[in-house]
């Protein structure tokens, strides 16, 4: 139970969590399968995740794809330390009931073949694909390049030598 | 005010695997840029702190680049 100095808002807490006894939350699981394992034993290892799920509502998945890793992962094995720089990465996103989710934790950690997983709260729709636009500072710069200003052409022809004498004298004031 | 250079946006919502749209945000080092360079709310430049360190965690970004 999450404690609250304001005494209202721990009294709304507390409805609130007594309100979500038993009701299903989103959530979204994506996890690292080792690449040591062939491609065709992914789909294995999914399963072995989708099971551990159990009763949970499956709202939308992504099947791992191999990645390439932003920095080398280390894991503990027996003695030695193995080292991944890519893995195969995919996520499921489920609805399931608060309590269950510990169990859930155990059993995901206990599996050899999921390298590192995150397991977070989110919402039913599909953020991925919501429609997002960036809005700039200047109307100027909406739907345009931005160009480089343009020099000013520089003047040809011949030049006498008393404005060459004059350049000179201001170069060296 | 922002500043001609402030890329300035709003997220309806950001998600940790969206990777290229969080490396808009960080500078050449790998770190978060300020609220003053990124231009966002306070709310969305949460959002994006707590997103780019579920990314980091989960080895999509890099924690530094040297």
């Amino acid at each position: 139970m999450v404690t609250k100095s304001h005494p209202e808002e721990g009294l709304t807490q507390a409805i609130d969590s007594s309100a979500d006894a038993g009701e299903r939350v989103v959530y979204e699981v994506g996890f690292h399968v080792v690449p040591t394992i062939p491609e065709d034993g992914v789909a294995g290892v999914v399963e072995k995740v989708r099971q551990a799920l159990g009763s949970a509502e499956i709202i939308s998945e992504q099947f791992p794809k191999k990645i390439v890793l932003a920095y080398t992962v280390e894991r503990a094995n027996v003695g030695r330390r193995d080292k991944y720089n890519d893995a195969y990465f995919g996520f499921i996103k489920f609805a399931l009931e608060r309590e269950a989710i510990p169990a859930f934790e155990i059993s995901l950690r206990g599996m050899r073949d999921v390298l590192r997983f995150l397991l977070i709260e989110t919402v039913r729709e599909d953020i991925t694909q919501a429609p997002r636009r960036a809005v700039f500072a200047s109307d100027r710069l909406e739907g345009e390049t931005i160009k480089k200003p343009e020099a000013e052409a520089e003047k040809t022809g011949p030049v006498s030598d008393a404005d060459i004498d004059k350049s000179i004298d201001a170069l060296v004031a | 005010m922002p500043t001609k250079d402030t890329y300035v946006a709003q997220f309806q919502r950001i998600d940790y695997k969206d990777t290229e749209i969080l490396k808009k945000f960080l500078n050449p080092h790998g770190k978060i840029m300020p609220r003053r360079r990124t231009g966002l709310s306070a709310p969305n430049q949460r959002a994006l702190a707590e997103a780019v360190k579920r990314a980091r965690f989960m080895a999509l970004l890099p924690y530094i680049v040297r």
